[in-house]
């Protein structure tokens, strides 16, 4: 497969996975505002900005309607929900001929309630439970029409990075709201994952739970090791070379590294520094993905020629 | 006349060049009048090479240096036996330019561009010469003894890229622009004419053995019922201390070198030739 | 009359309508009229924008200036009967056969300029003779692997040639995009004619191309090659890739090593071995082309001409479509084939020939004057519609560089009823037939595309000023696709095992049956139970 195409497909599953995973964060956050009316606005929103990668301005108030612009609606600012379905269309635009036509559809169908303004007069819980419902046709359908081959493998890398490096995020988040509402409770709702805790952990709710079934649960879609182990998979199906020791692929060693560490590692350990412990993890996806561009995507760019002649 | 011509020309980039692809001509042709004995191009580093014979029948080695490298080097070498004929006087008379035979045939050598165009006060010398001649064969003389007389040889008064008209203007240029001037003035006057690139021994009585640095070298052939050669920057017609080695409409079409290149920023190139005369 | 066509009288004007001769209708636009007869406009209205819609959302777009626009497609297909398409058909096949030789020809030995056929300073003259392209020879003989000739027809009724397109013609994926939006949007009409089906346009393509790999190579890795997501093209290029089922390469995905062209994949460098090639021939490879390109590939036409790679269409094929050569093709048919064109020319003045230009100085506000290399309507000025001064414009530059220009009557377009603004009415039309050559055959896809003028009056049908297109049916024989013909194909199937349920499915769909179990159980004890 290209290494061009490769790419796109890596970045399509990125973005779709990050259109939905804002939207689900997104919807913790605005619940925990308007359920909990002494919070402090403002160090909440700074706070979940801050989380997100995203620098708040310093001179100017920042309330829900600003941090919802910046996450949500705003199509200039990158870590935007509109933005980033923007890109995941272009890169599909890009990847066009590989794509399924129902998958390039379902992309670009999306894309469409974005540019069009249907994205933005939607409010509140609409307007996040349309993202996860775009994300879910869309995932859908490429679950359904795309055939296993490399280009899948590459989406589905994308996906899960991008799913443990969020998912992270929402917690990070949550471990922040402690003591303001339930905002575990909430985070659990908002991965669809809340009636699979209660029936895991029998009812008994509790921070420590929570934090452990997101991070660890090894059935759970959402949770950390879940992605990452998928990632891993997918990396080593990319691989095949039938290697009988150790890691060639350095993309693979710092997922897999990562995963044992959290799995191995004592919970009281991680969880006594979460914000922390969260964003190594980021910075892990962040060099996995600096590595699998230098592995498979590299040479892609426009070369540059200079005539010369005698 | 047994020539070894020793071609060595090259670039210089400012950092690694990552890629590379080029065209050579470098290899003189082989015509009635000029057998090539041997022949070799050599590229450091070492390339993968190619040749073909291209539109105007001119030697191509096509070649593409894919490792990192500061500096390219190209040496051509060549053993080349020569031996002129003198030029049968001239034939053709002005209605036969006219005819298809010579105006469509050699459509191409008449074809006018910024590069050969004569400016505006050489063409009234032009119309002058045109009303003396009696056949195009004496125009032709004449008006490479014209721009022989009026441009004075200036090496580095002009780019590679000046046009006629420049060197003209300053009267002032080298071998290169003189081609360029005489074809220009002679495809005004209907006469098709091409340019020629090689090399000349450049001491009217070398001695056998003795390596002495050349040049490349350009002249011009135009059309009297067949291809007659000459060399304005010397006045003289081209005997056996010419070799050629590409036809062309102008310089564009012979270039020895060209190329590109992707990595580094700039490049400088540089030239040397060596004629030996052999027997 | 209908409803639907009750206020459409035809063209106002001396253009031939293909619906109405005068009042009475044309023959292959009966059955069109009868099954639209019941059709009304608001119906008919909010038909065409479900297929605007659903246009947007597969993405059918085209680029201006850089924003992507839907391509406006008319709801209202054109008609075309199976003897029209017979002549249009062998026409187009022997055009293509026409400039094959001919570019065979004058990249080779120039046989056609020393019997006096052409001179050869058209060709010596044309910005797309590209001496270059000299010494590479096409491995199955084929330069011309797709085509589109551009047709018009005259007041009589007469189908004639434009002007040829053998570099890289676009719009054959409107063809087929159009056939499927037009069946979707008006089933009803779609079954009551016999069409010629559009759809196996990519397989035939591909089939050319993997003919045309070079010598050798048994399983040839095919490659569409786009400028980029940029190009106004992009959207086709991607159809083609997709549906030929090849990949879609950038300049930068491909590498010249040792004289072959590789493609950087996950698994390093790949093979290539056929590339068609939708990128103009000056930007192909700046070793020979412009040195700032970054479309192309280095090394490309070397490895075409050391025979590892074939480029389709061939390089420096414009000089062929070239509208001054254009000119000459009547004569080139006669020439190479020893036929007598099937399709004419449109009448056209030289303007390099001085007798033409004193006639077309003295007419110039009534002709209309082309730039012989120019593309996309660029640079045409239709006499009767320009002002004193653009015509005094034109006229220094036609006597500037009279080689670079023909001129034409104003030949008034055929109209066709075009849906626009809720209303019918004739607007003009062209038609762009495709041919593919596989080196066997010249097979052209029945339809091609129509553009329309979508301004009432307007002569000039490129989308890039504000054309639109419609779907071309050209019917196969006379009869219906009615149910004799159908019937003849249907076999009852084979009645396969039933589909597995779960319990489920079982309560919801047997509570009747329970019930009549539980009504019968008293009067009929089970066989199990009796011999208890």
């Amino acid at each position: 497969m290209l290494s061009r195409i490769a790419e796109s497909m890596f970045w399509i599953g990125r973005y779709v996975e990050r259109a939905e995973d804002t939207a689900r964060i997104l919807e913790v956050q605005t619940t925990l505002l308007l359920e909990d009316a002494s919070g402090d606005e403002e160090s909440t929103c700074r706070n979940l900005l801050s989380i997100m990668g995203v620098g708040a301005p310093e001179d100017q108030v920042v309330d829900t309607a600003l941090m919802l612009e910046l996450l949500a609606y705003d199509a200039t600012s990158p870590a935007s929900v509109a933005a980033v379905l923007g890109a995941a269309r272009e890169s599909a635009r890009r990847a066009r001929e590989t794509l399924s036509a129902a998958m390039w559809e379902a992309l670009n169908t999306t894309w469409r309630g974005v540019s069009s303004g249907q994205f933005r007069q939607r409010r509140g819980a609409t307007a996040y439970h349309w993202v996860c419902d775009r994300a879910a046709l869309v995932n859908g359908t490429a679950d359904a029409t795309m055939t296993r081959d490399e280009g899948w493998q590459f989406l589905v890398l994308g996906r899960t990075i991008e799913r443990a490096d969020m998912t992270s995020r929402l917690v990070a988040t949550a471990a922040l709201a402690a003591g303001q509402g339930a905002p575990w409770t909430s985070t659990l709702r908002a991965c669809g994952g809340y009636e699979a805790f209660l029936r895991t952990y029998r009812g008994l709710e509790s921070e420590r739970g929570a934090a452990e079934f997101l991070l660890l649960d090894r059935l759970f879609p959402r949770s950390v090791v879940f992605s990452l182990n998928r990632a891993e998979q997918c990396l080593a199906n990319l691989e095949s070379t039938g290697q009988r020791a150790g890691f060639q692929n350095e993309a693979q060693r710092l997922l897999g590294r990562t995963r044992a560490e959290l799995e191995y590692r004592s919970l009281s350990d991680v969880v006594a520094d979460l914000p922390a412990e969260m964003e190594r993890l980021q910075r892990t996806c962040a060099l996995a993905t600096e590595a699998i561009t230098r592995r498979y995507f590299a040479g892609a760019e426009a070369r540059d020629w200079t005539g010369v002649r005698i | 006349m047994q020539l070894r011509i020793v071609h060595t020309t090259g670039f210089e980039y400012d950092g690694k060049a990552t890629a590379s692809y080029n065209q050579a001509r470098m290899t003189p042709q082989t015509t009635p009048e000029q057998i090539v004995v041997h022949t070799r191009l050599e590229v450091t580093p070492p390339p993968w090479t190619f040749e073909y014979r291209d539109y105007f029948g001119n030697e191509v080695t096509a070649f593409e240096v894919l490792d990192p490298h500061e500096q390219m080097t190209v040496t051509a070498t060549s053993t080349v036996h020569t031996q002129r004929r003198r030029a049968p006087s001239p034939t053709l008379a002005w209605d036969d330019l006219r005819t298809p035979e010579v105006a469509d045939r050699w459509t191409e050598y008449l074809a006018m561009n910024d590069l050969v165009a004569p400016p505006a006060d050489l063409h009234e010398r032009l119309a002058a010469i045109r009303r003396d001649a009696g056949r195009p064969g004496e125009a032709a003389r004449a008006v490479c003894e014209l721009v022989n007389a009026e441009v004075e040889y200036q090496s580095g008064a002009t780019e590679v890229t000046s046009t006629a008209a420049d060197a003209w203007q300053q009267r002032g240029g080298v071998c290169q622009d003189m081609a360029h001037l005489v074809i220009g003035g002679l495809r005004s006057l209907g006469i098709p004419t091409r340019y020629v690139s090689g090399y000349l021994h450049p001491q009217a009585d070398p001695l056998v053995g003795e390596t002495t640095p050349g040049e490349s070298h350009a002249w011009v052939e135009w059309w009297d019922d067949g291809w007659h050669g000459f060399d304005p920057t010397n006045d003289l017609e081209p005997g056996e201390r010419w070799v050629v080695v590409a036809t062309g409409r102008d310089y564009l079409d012979v270039k020895p070198l060209s190329g590109i290149f992707s990595g580094a920023g700039t490049s400088s190139m540089f030239v040397r030739v060596d004629v030996t005369l052999l027997a | 009359m209908t409803p639907m066509f009750e206020d459409y009288t035809g063209s106002d004007g001396p253009a031939f309508d293909e619906m109405f001769d005068g009042s009475s209708l044309r023959a292959p636009y009966e059955r069109l009229r009868d099954s639209l007869h019941e059709l009304s406009v608001p119906e008919l209205t909010g038909r065409l924008e479900a297929l605007q819609t659903s246009y947007l959302d597969q993405g059918v777009t085209f680029d201006i200036g850089g924003e992507e626009r839907a391509f406006p497609l008319d709801i209202l297909p054109r008609v075309i009967e199976m003897d029209t398409w017979s002549t249009i058909e062998a026409g187009v096949q022997q055009r293509v056969r026409t400039l094959e030789a001919f570019l065979a020809d004058v990249y080779d030995a120039g046989q056609v300029f020393e019997d006096g056929v052409v001179p050869r300073r058209v060709v010596a003259t044309s910005s797309h003779y590209h001496r270059a392209a000299a010494g590479v020879r096409p491995a199955n003989g084929v330069r011309v692997h797709v085509s589109g000739i551009d047709l018009i027809r005259d007041d009589d009724g007469e189908f004639r040639v434009l002007e040829d397109n053998v570099r890289v013609p676009s719009g054959v994926s409107y063809v087929m995009t159009n056939r499927r939006a037009i069946a979707s949007a008006l089933p009803e009409t779609f079954a009551e004619h016999r069409i010629r089906p559009v759809a196996s346009y990519p397989q035939r393509l591909l089939a050319a191309l993997r003919a045309a790999a070079p010598a050798g190579v048994a399983d040839p890795t095919v490659v569409v090659l786009t400028p980029g997501v940029f190009n106004g093209a992009y959207f086709e290029h991607a159809l083609l890739a997709r549906t030929m089922g090849v990949e879609l390469v950038e300049g930068r995905d491909l590498e010249c090593r040792r004289g072959r062209v590789m493609m950087r994949t996950t698994g390093g460098l790949e093979p290539v071995h056929v590339i068609y090639r939708r990128v103009d021939d000056e930007f192909l490879d700046p070793v020979h082309f412009r040195g700032d390109s970054l479309l192309g590939c280095p090394g490309m036409i070397d490895a075409a001409r050391a025979g590892q790679v074939t480029i389709a269409n061939a390089v420096g094929n414009g000089v062929a479509d070239d509208k001054l050569v254009y000119t000459y093709l009547p004569d080139l048919i006669r020439y190479y084939l020893d036929e007598e064109p099937v399709l004419k020319n449109v009448d056209t003045w030289r303007l390099g020939d001085s007798e033409a230009r004193d006639e077309v100085m003295d007419r110039l506000d009534e002709l209309v004057v082309k730039p012989v290399d120019g593309s996309g309507g660029k640079g045409i000025v239709i006499g009767p519609a320009a002002s004193r001064s653009e015509l005094d414009e034109l006229r220094r530059k036609l006597l500037e560089d009279p080689r670079s220009w023909i001129a034409q009557p104003v030949v008034q377009l055929s109209t066709v009823p075009t849906f626009v603004d809720g209303e019918l009415g004739p607007r003009h039309v062209d038609l762009r037939p495709f041919a593919v050559n596989d080196g066997q055959r010249v097979w052209v896809l029945p339809g091609g595309l129509t553009r329309v003028a979508l301004a009432q009056g307007e002569l000039i049908v490129n989308s890039s000023r504000g054309g639109g297109s419609k779907d071309t049916w050209v019917l196969a024989g006379t009869g219906t696709a009615g149910a004799a013909v159908r019937r003849d194909h249907v076999e009852s199937a084979h009645l396969a095992p039933p589909q597995s349920t779960g319990p489920a499915m079982t309560d919801l769909t047997s509570q009747a049956e329970q019930q009549q179990q539980q009504r019968q159980e008293p009067d009929v004890p089970t066989e199990g139970g009796a011999g208890c």
